[in-house]
């Protein structure tokens, strides 16, 4: 009755407009960015299968139209700008589109004389995003072209087109990609654009996790001491394991509540752009397996028990947060400091979150990465990835050393709560002590009052 | 009338410093009992030791029977205690504050109900109950914290300065409510102040605290015949200047 009554206060004391606005808008955020990204990626996929090549003739040969009508036959859509001079980007505001092939002048009379003649592609460059540079009319037709030419000069040369074929395309690549001791058929590359952006979301949702249990916790602590609500607290019939307790919980309950709302978001803002990429994939390689289910014959994809272990290992991070959050939020002698005391958490989960984004922390020169392992937060970073791979000794090892941590952390967070030091500790980061000064300023009086 | 509180040679060394040297007094059953010293005389120190946040370095104090050393869960039960300059939780109505301290001390839903009436009834903070107590004033929050101090009857209540914040009227009226409490229910309360107007008003026994030791205790009429002065603050000047010369 009274731990729940701790536990409302708490909750109460964290709920709040600010931290529901937070979530509301951080929501909106990926909501909104999920729904460009598929309309980004969906206009891409439009512009990849509804390939327009637009062509200006500027030599106007007898071959040079032949050529275009060659284009057209097979199929491809064409279109044909007049265009004059070598001002681009006013040819390209004219007629309104952001690439054009030019065959110039001379294209076929350098043709003739066996001479490599020359092609001009001006192509718009909006920002620095890849899809929103993606002008798949300009690769396709100069392709398209070149080909249509190396067949006409091999022909010329009395060449079979059989021979050509093969000269276009002396192998056919059969991409296999082994994952322990499974193999697939299937490209590295493909497999890698889908894991990569799914295994995206555990680290951010670890990171926002542990910097908001902390803050929340540190918060709620160095309040409780900076108002005097503590003193009040602790004097009350009621033990200082309930009123810890309750306060791990709550920030534990508002934390999960944050990481749900962030997850059900990213995988709302990534789920669009996986699904489409995956779709235009599987379109194009039609022969092959769907990157879905090479990843399952791989053996990339988690079952019950890992997603169990995850939770546990996210769990352990989460309590070794509150933990040392206990300890830091004791520290503070001022609200003001709560900031600078989150300080040691953020790096301890920034550089693992960091390494994770970047790089594969199992493969970091050893030095480094005994270091790295050091830091507790890096085996949940790294939780994913052990398990996908099959490093599962790594993983536990890694939830054995948490567990450690949590259970060192803890006794001294404990400690200090059910000694007097909660009350006298502090860090002043500069400050001058309160005690110290008073103690100073009553040494002085006293001196002078001698004197007299 | 039977002891409430015996403190018995009450010590609390940090570690350079002695901040409370052998401290033994006692309040009897609706006795008030004012602790005054100087600043860092060691009466808040003694005081956290009585209401167990701190752990005594030796002696104890018996609190209605029980020792802050061997049961602070049990005196916790018979204390309440308000600290110096505390604050409430902002994010909070005063009525919730209320229900939430209550809930603290008595399990059930009644003996709650009971005690946010009586402290709604003291605080005389009428509809302001309902607001936040981010929006009160400093004294609002003092008639507040000190109704919630006394709301469930506590053998002992412990004030650190009750009216420090308070305008004269309101000060007036908490010390009329502490002496009432100590009459009409038998509540013993043990002050600090640094107002020795109000200390002389409300206190039965006085005890005079610097450098960690407790000088003298008695009430105010006997300490100001003991040391032939006209009023509390003249015994006060007195006694802190005898304990500098020793």
């Amino acid at each position: 009755m009274k731990f729940i009554n701790l536990l409302k206060k708490e909750l109460s004391e964290l709920i709040n407009l600010q931290m529901i606005l937070g979530l509301v808008v951080a929501l909106g955020i990926f909501m909104v960015l999920g729904g460009i990204m598929d309309t980004t990626i969906d206009e891409a996929k439009e512009e990849t299968t509804n390939v327009t090549i637009r062509l200006c003739d500027r030599d106007n040969t007898e071959y040079t139209k032949s050529l275009i009508e060659s284009i057209k036959k097979d199929g491809n859509k064409v279109k044909i700008f007049e265009t004059s001079g070598s001002d681009y980007a006013a040819i390209l505001d004219e007629n309104d589109i952001k690439d054009l092939i030019i065959i110039p002048e001379g294209f076929t009379a350098a043709l003739e004389k066996s001479e490599r003649p020359e092609i001009i592609t001006v192509s718009r460059m909006k920002s620095a995003a890849t899809l929103s540079n993606l002008n798949v009319g300009t690769s396709s037709g100069l392709s398209i072209i070149k080909d249509k030419i190396a067949a006409d000069v091999a022909s010329r040369n009395g060449m079979s087109a059989q021979d050509y074929s093969i000269i276009e395309t002396p192998v056919q690549v059969r991409e296999n990609t082994v994952v322990d001791d499974k193999s697939a058929e299937i490209a590295p590359g493909d497999i890698m654009s889908k894991i990569a952006l799914q295994n995206s979301i555990m680290p951010l949702i670890v990171f926002v996790l542990i910097i908001m249990t902390s803050q929340m916790l540190m918060s709620a602590v160095a309040n409780e001491k900076t108002d005097k609500t503590l003193e009040t607290l602790l004097s009350a019939p009621v033990s200082r394991g309930a009123v810890i307790g309750a306060k791990m919980l709550a920030a534990a309950i508002i934390a999960l509540i944050n990481a749900g709302v962030y997850m059900f978001g990213f995988t709302f803002f990534v789920s669009g752009a996986t699904d489409t990429v995956a779709d235009a994939a599987k379109e194009l390689v039609e022969s092959s397996l769907s990157v879905d289910e090479a990843i399952s014959k791989l053996g990339l994809t988690l079952g019950g028990l890992d997603y169990f272990l995850v939770g546990l290992q996210l769990f352990f991070t989460i309590m070794i947060c509150l933990s040392v959050s206990l300890i830091l939020g004791a520290l503070v002698n001022d609200s003001k400091n709560t900031q600078n005391m989150i300080m040691p958490i953020m790096m301890l989960a920034m550089i693992p979150y960091m390494i994770s984004v970047l790089a594969d922390i199992n493969g970091l020169p050893a030095v480094f990465r005994y270091i790295v392992y050091a830091i507790p937060f890096t085996h949940t970073f790294s939780a994913i990835p052990n398990l996908m791979f099959g490093n599962r000794t790594l993983f536990f090892a890694g939830l054995i050393y948490q567990m450690i941590v949590f259970a060192i952390c803890m006794f001294f967070a404990l400690r200090l709560f059910m000694s007097d030091k909660i009350f006298t500790i502090s860090l002043n980061f500069g400050q001058k002590s309160k005690y110290k000064s008073r103690k100073r300023k009553a040494e002085k009086a006293a001196a002078s009052k001698k004197e007299e | 009338m039977s002891d409430v509180l015996e403190v018995r040679g009450l010590t609390k060394q940090y570690s350079k410093v002695l901040a409370a040297d052998k401290v033994s007094f006692t309040i009897g059953e609706g006795e008030i009992f004012a602790l005054i010293g100087p600043n860092g005389a060691g009466k808040t120190t003694t005081i956290r030791m009585i209401s167990t946040l701190l752990m005594p370095t030796a002696g104890d104090a018996i609190v209605a029977g029980h020792s802050v050393v061997k049961e602070p869960a049990k005196v916790r039960e018979c204390i309440t205690y308000l600290p110096d300059e505390a604050g409430a939780y902002k994010n909070m109505t005063g009525l919730r504050y209320l229900r939430f301290m209550a809930g603290l001390f008595v399990s059930d839903i009644d003996g709650i109900n009971a005690a946010v009436e009586r402290a709604k009834e003291m605080c005389g903070l009428g509809d302001r109950l309902e607001d936040k107590i981010g929006s009160y004033s400093r004294g609002m929050i003092r008639k507040l914290l000190l109704s919630r101090a006394v709301m469930t009857r506590p053998k002992l209540a412990i004030l650190d300065e009750p009216t420090s914040g308070l305008d004269v009227l309101n000060a007036i009226e908490i010390r009329k409510m502490i002496k009432e409490l100590a009459e009409k229910e038998k509540m013993s309360f043990l002050l600090s102040s640094h107002n020795m107007l109000e200390i002389e008003f409300v206190s039965d026994r006085v005890g005079i605290i610097t450098g960690g030791h407790l000088m003298v205790t008695g009430s105010a009429d006997e300490l100001k015949e003991r040391y032939g002065a006209n009023n509390l603050e003249e015994v006060f000047e007195r006694v802190v200047k005898e304990h500098e010369v020793h």
